[in-house]
C-alpha cells in the first residue's frame, strides 16, 4: 500500500474542503471496504481523510420518519430500540450483513458506498470496466455466479452487495449529500445507479460530496421479513435476499413494498410486484404468481443462470414468511 | 480457577507473563528507534499516536498505512493477536476497540488515537484467567490455537452485548469468526458455560 | 440427542497441556518468534500461468524506502539443491521435488512466486512489492481439468487393478452407473504459512518454521542448501493448522533462506491468504466413475471406479482415490483404475484424509444409490458386504468395528425415523433426509525417537522432534508418559517442534499417536530398567536384586521383600541431577506382512432442506469412530468434531474456482471460498469403540485425523437426496443446485 496523507478535520466543511482539494482523495470512516481495497491495489488514494470526528452519529425519529447519521455504526443501528420497534426490516437486514466486528466498524454511509465485491473489479491485474474503464468486462463470460441479472449493461454486470441498502430500498429511504456547493437529498434508489456506460460510478456522489444523512419516512407496515439465501449459513454475500414489508387488513394487503437483493447494481425495486400484489389477498396463488412477475426480464450470463430460478423461490419464501403462510 | 492447577503449562505462562511485563520498556525503545527512522526516511511520514493497550499507554509514530494489527504485531510485539487472512474475513485479529469487537485487519492505526484497545494479552488478571479463557481451555474450544484469541475476545464480547442467550444466537454471533479446525460446538459450549457462570467478565 | 457412551464431558483431566498458551496468545507461531534486526520479505507472483520472464522492471521498487534486495531469477544465488548432486555419489537418489524458486525465468502457474522483496518493514516490502514488475513471453495453456480429462493423450497412468472380471457390473440386474465430481479444495489452514530465517554463520542456519515435520523440514534444507543437517536447527513450537499444507517444505521455505543469506539479516516471510491457494497445495479436482453391481440380496458382485484427478505440468502428484473400493467391501469382481492429468496450476498435495476423502464420496454415494435400486436400507447393504479379511492383501484386519459403529450411529441419529421414499418426509415445513456413510484410513506406525528425561525433582520430561498442528500431541504423550511411568501428569512434559530433540515423524496421515507413543512406550520401559540397575548399584536393601526381581510400579521400586523406594530417591542417591534414554521406535513393517491396518469410521447425517429455497440446514450429526484406543478423550473428541466440521465444507461449501481464461484461482480469499462458519456447525455426538489396538501400537491407537473427515461428504450427499430425491454428484451441494 501507498503511503499517503492522513487528516482527520472535525467539521464537516472542513472534511469536504479537504476532498476537494486533492485529486485522489478519500474519506474514510469505518473502513471496512476501503482499506481492504487499499491493500488490494484497488484504490489508491493519497489522502486519507478520517470522518469519524464528524458530528454524523445522532439517530432521531419523528413522526416523518427516522433520521440516521451517516456515522452511526451498522451494529448501533441494528440494536436502535426505535428501528427493532418501527423498522424491523432494517435491523433483519443489517443483522443478516457482514460480522459482528464489521458492523462494529462499518458505518451507514459507508455501507451505501460499499463497492461490489465482483472478483475481477478486486482483482487489479485483470480487466474491469469499473476499475479501468475501457479495459472490459471480465465477469461476461467468466465467473459470475455472484452477478447480476436485472438491470446489466455489457460494460458491467456487478451487483451491490449491501444487504443494509435492501431493507432501505424497500422502505423507500433517502439520502442526504453535503459537497462545497451542495446540499441535496435524493432517494437511495435515484442515488445508487444502474452501470449502463459508466460502470466506473457507482453512484451520484460528486467529488467532495459527502452523504450526512439517511432518513426512512414512517410507514404503517405490519409485516415485514427478510429473507437472504447464500453459500454458507452466515458470513458471506447474499446470492440472492429478498425484503419485502406489507400493510395489511385482514388478509387484504393494503400495501406492499419490495426490492431484491445480489441481483443488480443497485436494490432491485419490484415495483410491478408492489402494483399486481396491492389489493390482493395474501395467499399462495398470489405469491406464485407475484414471483413470477418478480423475475420477467431477468437475464442470467452462463454460472448464475440459477438467479432466476432463485430468485422466484426467495419472492415467494419472503412473501409467505411475512404473511405468516 | 487459579493458573496453578495448570502446572504443566505454568511455567512457560510465567515465563512469557514475565516477557510481557517488560513490554512497556520496550516500546519506548522502539518509539525511539521509529523518530531516527523518520529522519532517515524522510520520504514516509510517520504520524504520532497515542493510544492505550491493555490499560498501558503508548506514545509512538507510525505510518498511516500501518494496520492496527501489524501495529500489535510487529511494533508492540503483541502477537496473540493473529493475522488469518488480512482483509477482514476470518476474525483471527479481533480486538476490542473501546469496549468493542472489531477486525484489527482493517483499521488503521492511526484511526485508533486516543482510543483504548484489548487484546488476548490483556484479559487475565495477572496469573487469574478470565473465565472465558478457562471456558475454552475446560471445553477444548480450540486445536492449533491460532483462531483462539479472536475467538475469545469475540465470544467476551458476544456474551457482553447480549447475544448469547442460546447457543442457535452463539453460533449466528459467532459466525465472524473461523476456525479452521472446526472446534465451533466446544467453542459454544464454551461460552454457554461463561453465560450460565454469570461471572463478571 | 443421543448420549455419547464414551465422551465424558468437561474431563478436566484431558485439558490440553498447551491450553493456557494458547488461550492467552502466548503461543508462539512461526511469523511471531522476535528476532533483533529481522527483515520481513514479500512475494511478487506471476500474473500469467505459463511462459517465460523477459524482463524484470525492479528499479522503482529498489528505490522505494526502506527496500534491502529484490531477489529473482536473475539475482539469486546458487541453491545447491537446484542441481543434482551428480558428482556425490553420497547425495544419489536426492532429486529436487516441486518448483525451483527463482531459478530461472519460467512460469508454471498463476500466482507463482518470481520475486522476493526484502525491507526493513513489512509496509515497505509489501509496497515495494506492488511495485515490481515483469514482462512475460506467454504460452498456450490449460487449466480445464473438465475439458482435458476427456483426452486421452493428455492422461498419464497412475496404476491399474483388477481382481475377477472387469467391468462385471454391466451385465447384471441392479446396478448404477454414475459420475462423481470434486473440485479443487485448499487447505486453509488459519494461519498463513510463514518461515523466519535466520543464518547464524556461513554454515549455520536456524529457521522458524510452519512444518508438519521439523525433521522433514531440515532435511529438505540440509539437501537444498548443501549443509548439514547438524547445522540446521528447525523450530516449530506452535503451528495453527495444516491439514498437509505443511506436509513438505513449499517456495517461500526456501526464499526466506535464500533471503537471509543474501541480505545477511533475519528474514520473515509470511505468505498472504491468497498465496495460500497458488503456493502450498490443494486438494485436487477429481473426476470419478463408478459401476456397481449386487444380487438381488444386497451381495456386491462388481465394482468399476475409474479416477482422473490433477496434477501439475512440473511435478507429479497422484493420491489412493480408487483403492477404497478395492478393499472397503467384499466383491469378487473389481477393476479400478486412476489417471493424472496435468494442468497449468500449482502442484496439489495431500490434504486431510487425502485420498479415501475423494474416493469415499464416490464409492458411498454409489452405494447409496444401490440401495435404492435394490430397495434395501443402506446400512443392511453395509453389513451385507462386511468382510474380515482384506480383500486385495488377503490379510485378516488387526481390528475393524465398522458393524459396531452402523449399531450405535443407528440409534444415535434415530435411523428408524429415515424414510425410505425420498422426499417424503417433512418437520416444521422442512424436508427431512438422513444418510450416512463409511470413512476408512490406512493405520500403521511410522519410525520414531523419543528421549525421556527422568530428573529427581520428581518431573518426567520427554522430547521428539516432530510439531503438532493441533490434534494434541503432546496432551496424548503426557498421558502415555504419565500412565506408563505411574505419574501424576502435572509432573510430566512432552517438548516438540524443535529438531535438537531425537527425530520423530511427520505428522500426517493420522500416524502421530502410534509412532511416537510407541517411542515414548520404550523409553520408558528403558528408563524403568536404568532405575533398576541405579537402585541395584546404589540402594544398599537392593545390592544383591537382579533388574528381574524388581518391581517398578507408580514411581516406586520394589522387592518381593517389601523394600521399596521412591525412584527420585534412587536418582539422588546416585548422585545425579536426571536420567535420561534415547529410544528409537521401528516401523511396524513385520506386522503389514501379517495383517492389514485401518481406522474406521461410519457418519450419520440428519438434515433439512427447505422445499423452496433449497438451503440446507444440517441438524444432527453422529459420528462414529473405529481409531484403536482412545488417548486423550478431550483432543480426540474435537479431532473428530473437526474433520465433520471439515467434512461439512467439503459437502456444501468448498470450492476453488478457476477461471480457464486467465489460469488463474478466481476466489483465493476467505470471504469467496467459504469454510464453514460457527452457524454452520450442527450439534453433534461422537461415539469411539474404544478398543485397543496392540498390534498397530503397544499404545493401542490407530488414528482419528482422517477418517474424522473421510466419509462425511457422502454421508450429508446421502442425506441430501433422501430429503430431496436430488442425486447431487458434483460437490459442494450449494443452494443453487437444490433451489426450484
Amino acid at each position: 500500500m501507498i503511503n499517503f496523507e492522513y487528516i482527520k478535520p472535525n467539521s464537516i466543511k472542513a472534511a469536504v474542503k479537504a476532498h476537494t482539494k486533492e485529486k485522489s482523495a478519500s474519506f474514510i470512516a469505518g473502513g471496512t471496504n476501503l482499506v481492504d481495497l487499499m491493500k488490494k491495489g484497488v484504490e489508491s488514494p493519497t489522502r486519507l481523510i478520517d470522518i469519524n470526528g464528524l458530528p454524523l452519529k445522532q439517530i432521531s425519529s419523528d413522526n416523518e420518519g427516522i433520521r440516521i447519521g451517516a456515522l452511526s455504526l451498522n451494529s448501533d443501528l441494528a440494536e436502535h430500540e426505535t428501528v427493532k420497534e418501527k423498522y424491523p426490516l432494517l435491523s433483519m437486514a443489517l443483522l443478516a450483513g457482514a460480522s459482528p466486528q464489521l458492523r462494529n466498524m462499518a458505518t451507514v454511509g459507508g455501507n451505501i458506498l460499499q463497492r461490489t465485491r465482483c472478483l475481477y473489479f478486486y482483482d487489479a491485474t485483470l480487466p474491469c470496466n469499473k476499475r479501468n474503464p475501457g479495459s472490459g468486462c471480465a465477469a461476461i463470460g467468466g465467473y459470475n455466479r455472484m452477478h447480476a441479472i436485472f438491470g446489466t449493461s455489457n460494460q458491467c454486470i456487478a451487483v451491490h452487495p449491501s444487504d443494509m441498502c435492501v431493507a432501505l430500498s424497500a422502505l423507500d429511504a433517502s439520502v442526504t449529500l453535503n459537497g462545497a456547493k451542495t446540499n441535496r437529498t435524493l432517494t437511495l434508489q435515484q442515488f445508487l445507479r444502474l452501470p449502463g456506460d459508466e460502470p466506473e460510478l457507482d453512484n451520484q456522489l460528486q467529488k467532495g460530496e459527502l452523504i450526512t444523512e439517511v432518513s426512512v419516512p414512517s410507514n404503517d407496515f405490519n409485516k415485514y421479513h427478510y429473507v437472504k439465501i447464500r453459500d454458507r449459513a452466515s458470513y458471506a454475500f447474499a446470492l440472492v435476499s429478498v425484503a419485502v414489508a406489507m400493510q395489511t387488513n385482514g388478509k387484504t394487503i393494503q400495501k406492499i413494498q419490495l426490492a431484491m437483493g445480489g441481483v443488480a447494481h443497485q436494490p432491485w425495486r419490484l415495483t410491478a410486484v408492489e402494483k399486481m400484489l396491492a389489493g390482493k389477498q395474501m395467499n399462495r396463488e398470489n405469491f406464485e404468481i407475484a414471483a413470477t412477475l418478480a423475475m420477467e426480464g431477468a437475464r442470467g450470463f452462463g454460472q448464475n443462470n440459477f438467479k432466476i430460478k432463485m430468485g422466484k423461490a426467495a419472492v415467494l419464501e419472503a412473501l409467505l414468511k411475512a404473511a405468516g403462510i | 480457577m487459579d493458573t496453578s492447577q495448570h502446572n504443566n503449562s505454568r511455567r512457560n505462562f510465567l515465563k512469557k507473563t514475565t516477557a510481557l511485563a517488560t513490554l512497556a520498556i520496550a516500546g519506548q525503545v522502539i518509539a525511539k528507534a521509529g523518530e531516527k527512522d523518520e529522519q532517515i526516511a524522510a520520504l514516509f511520514e510517520k504520524m504520532p499516536l497515542q493510544l492505550e493497550v491493555n490499560g498501558k499507554p503508548y506514545q509512538l509514530s507510525v505510518e498511516p498505512r500501518t494496520s492496527l494489527l501489524d501495529f500489535l504485531r510487529e511494533t508492540l510485539k503483541l502477537t496473540g493477536t493473529k493475522k488469518g487472512c488480512d482483509h477482514g474475513q476470518c476474525g483471527a485479529c479481533t480486538v476490542h476497540v473501546d469496549g468493542r469487537r472489531i477486525n484489527a485487519c482493517l483499521s488503521l492505526a492511526i484511526m485508533n488515537n486516543g482510543k483504548k484497545i484489548t487484546t488476548i494479552e490483556g484479559i487475565a488478571k495477572g496469573n487469574q484467567l478470565h473465565p472465558m479463557q478457562e471456558a475454552f481451555i475446560k471445553h477444548d474450544g480450540f486445536q492449533c490455537g491460532y483462531c483462539t484469541p479472536g475467538q475469545i475476545m469475540s465470544a467476551i464480547a458476544c456474551v457482553k452485548e447480549g447475544n448469547a442467550g442460546s447457543p442457535e444466537q452463539i453460533r449466528e454471533c459467532m459466525s465472524g469468526n473461523i476456525c479452521r479446525c472446526g472446534a465451533y460446538p466446544n467453542i459454544v459450549d464454551a461460552i454457554m458455560d461463561v453465560k450460565k457462570g454469570g461471572q463478571v467478565i | 440427542m443421543g448420549q455419547p457412551t464414551f465422551y465424558i464431558e468437561n474431563n478436566f483431566e484431558d485439558e490440553r497441556v498447551d491450553g493456557i498458551d494458547k488461550v492467552t496468545g502466548k503461543a508462539t507461531y512461526s511469523a511471531e518468534h522476535d528476532i533483533e534486526n529481522m527483515a520481513y520479505a514479500v512475494f511478487v507472483c506471476s500474473t500469467i500461468p505459463k511462459g517465460a520472464i523477459s524482463n524484470m522492471q525492479v528499479g522503482a521498487a529498489k528505490n522505494a524506502p526502506g527496500v534491502l534486495d529484490i531477489i529473482h531469477h536473475l539475482n539469486c544465488p546458487v541453491v545447491p539443491g537446484y542441481n543434482p548432486y551428480f558428482k556425490d555419489p553420497n547425495k544419489k537418489g536426492y532429486e529436487w521435488r516441486g518448483l525451483k524458486v527463482f531459478n530461472n525465468n519460467l512460469v508454471y502457474s498463476y500466482g507463482q512466486p518470481i520475486a522476493l522483496v526484502v525491507a526493513d518493514t513489512l509496509e515497505r516490502a509489501v509496497y515495494a512489492a506492488s511495485l515490481v514488475k515483469a514482462t512475460y513471453v506467454k504460452e498456450a495453456f490449460s487449466t480445464n481439468f473438465q475439458e482435458d480429462r476427456t483426452k486421452e493423450s493428455r492422461l498419464k497412468k497412475s496404476g491399474d487393478y483388477k481382481r475377477g472380471e472387469a467391468d462385471f457390473y454391466k451385465t447384471a440386474a441392479y446396478k448404477i452407473e454414475a459420475e462423481y465430481d470434486i473440485p479443487i479444495e485448499t487447505h486453509n489452514p488459519m494461519e498463513l504459512h510463514a518461515t523466519t530465517a535466520v543464518w547464524n554463520g556461513e554454515n549455520q542456519l536456524t529457521v522458524y518454521d510452519k512444518s508438519q515435520g521439523p525433521k522433514g523440514t531440515q532435511r529438505d534444507l540440509a539437501n537444498n542448501f548443501g549443509l548439514e543437517e547438524k547445522n540446521i536447527r528447525v523450530v516449530t513450537e506452535f503451528v495453527g493448522g495444516a491439514f498437509g499444507s505443511a506436509l513438505r517444505s513449499w517456495p517461500h521455505v526456501t526464499a526466506a533462506v535464500i533471503a537471509a543469506k543474501k541480505t545477511k539479516r533475519p528474514v520473515k516471510l509470511m505468505i498472504t491468504r491468497e498465496q495460500m491457494f497458488t503456493t502450498v497445495g490443494y486438494r485436487p479436482e477429481a473426476w470419478q466413475k463408478i459401476g456397481i453391481s449386487a444380487s438381488e440380496d444386497g451381495t456386491l458382485s462388481g465394482i468399476t471406479h475409474h479416477a482422473v484427478s490433477n496434477t501439475s505440468s512440473y511435478e507429479d502428484f497422484g493420491e489412493g482415490i480408487v483403492n477404497v473400493s478395492q478393499f472397503l467391501y467384499g466383491c469378487p469382481n473389481v477393476n479400478t483404475s486412476y489417471r493424472l492429468l496435468p494442468l497449468d496450476l500449482n502442484t496439489p498435495t495431500w490434504m486431510r484424509g487425502p485420498g479415501p476423502a475423494t474416493g469415499c464420496f464416490a464409492l458411498e454415494s454409489a452405494l447409496d444409490e444401490l440401495s435404492y435400486v435394490l430397495k434395501m436400507d443402506p446400512i443392511e447393504l453395509r453389513l451385507r458386504n462386511d468382510v474380515s479379511v482384506h480383500p486385495v492383501n488377503k490379510l485378516p484386519w488387526t481390528t475393524r468395528f465398522l458393524k459396531e459403529c452402523y449399531a450405535l450411529g443407528k440409534k444415535g441419529i434415530g435411523w428408524q425415523n429415515r424414510p425410505t421414499e425420498p422426499g417424503s418426509l417433512k418437520e416444521n415445513g422442512m424436508l427431512v433426509g438422513y444418510g450416512m456413510a463409511v470413512g476408512v484410513f490406512g493405520a500403521g506406525r511410522g519410525q520414531a525417537a523419543a528421549k525421556g528425561i527422568l530428573k529427581a525433582d520428581g518431573t518426567f520430561v520427554m522430547q521428539s522432534a516432530v510439531s503438532d498442528m493441533g490434534p494434541g500431541t503432546a496432551t496424548a504423550m503426557v498421558n502415555i508418559g504419565a500412565e506408563l511411568m505411574g505419574l501424576a501428569k502435572q509432573k510430566v512434559f512432552f517438548e516438540l517442534g524443535d529438531t535438537n530433540f531425537p527425530p520423530g515423524p511427520t505428522q500426517g496421515g493420522s500416524g502421530s499417536t502410534s509412532a511416537i507413543g510407541t517411542a515414548i512406550n520404550a523409553v520408558c520401559a528403558a528408563l524403568q530398567e536404568n532405575l533398576k540397575e541405579l537402585a541395584i548399584a546404589h540402594i544398599p536393601a537392593f545390592k544383591y536384586a537382579k533388574p528381574a526381581d524388581i518391581t517398578y510400579k507408580n514411581g516406586k521400586l520394589s522387592l518381593a521383600t517389601g523394600d521399596s523406594i521412591q525412584y527420585t530417591e534412587v536418582i539422588s542417591k546416585a548422585d545425579k541431577p536426571l536420567i535420561e534414554v534415547v529410544k528409537d521406535a521401528a516401523r511396524a513393517t513385520a506386522e503389514a506382512q501379517k495383517y492389514a491396518m485401518n481406522s474406521f469410521s461410519a457418519h450419520f447425517v440428519k438434515l433439512h432442506v427447505h422445499p423452496i429455497t433449497g438451503v440446507i440446514s444440517i441438524k444432527h450429526i453422529v459420528s462414529v469412530a473405529d481409531c484403536g484406543k482412545i488417548i486423550a478423550i478431550n483432543p480426540a473428541r474435537s479431532q473428530m468434531v473437526g474433520g465433520v466440521v471439515g467434512g461439512i465444507g467439503m459437502a456444501l461449501t468448498e470450492e476453488t474456482v478457476v477461471d480457464h481464461r486467465y489460469g488463474k484461482y478466481m476466489n483465493a480469499n476467505f470471504a469467496d471460498y467459504h469454510v464453514p462458519v460457527n452457524a454452520d456447525a450442527p450439534p453433534m455426538d461422537i461415539y469411539f469403540i474404544n478398543e485397543p489396538d496392540h498390534i498397530i501400537s503397544p499404545t493401542g491407537a490407530k488414528g482419528i485425523g482422517e477418517i474424522a473427515l473421510v466419509g462425511v461428504a457422502p454421508a450429508i450427499a446421502n442425506a441430501v437426496y433422501n430429503a430431496t430425491g436430488k442425486r447431487i454428484r458434483r460437490l459442494p451441494i450449494t443452494p443453487d443446485k437444490l433451489v426450484g
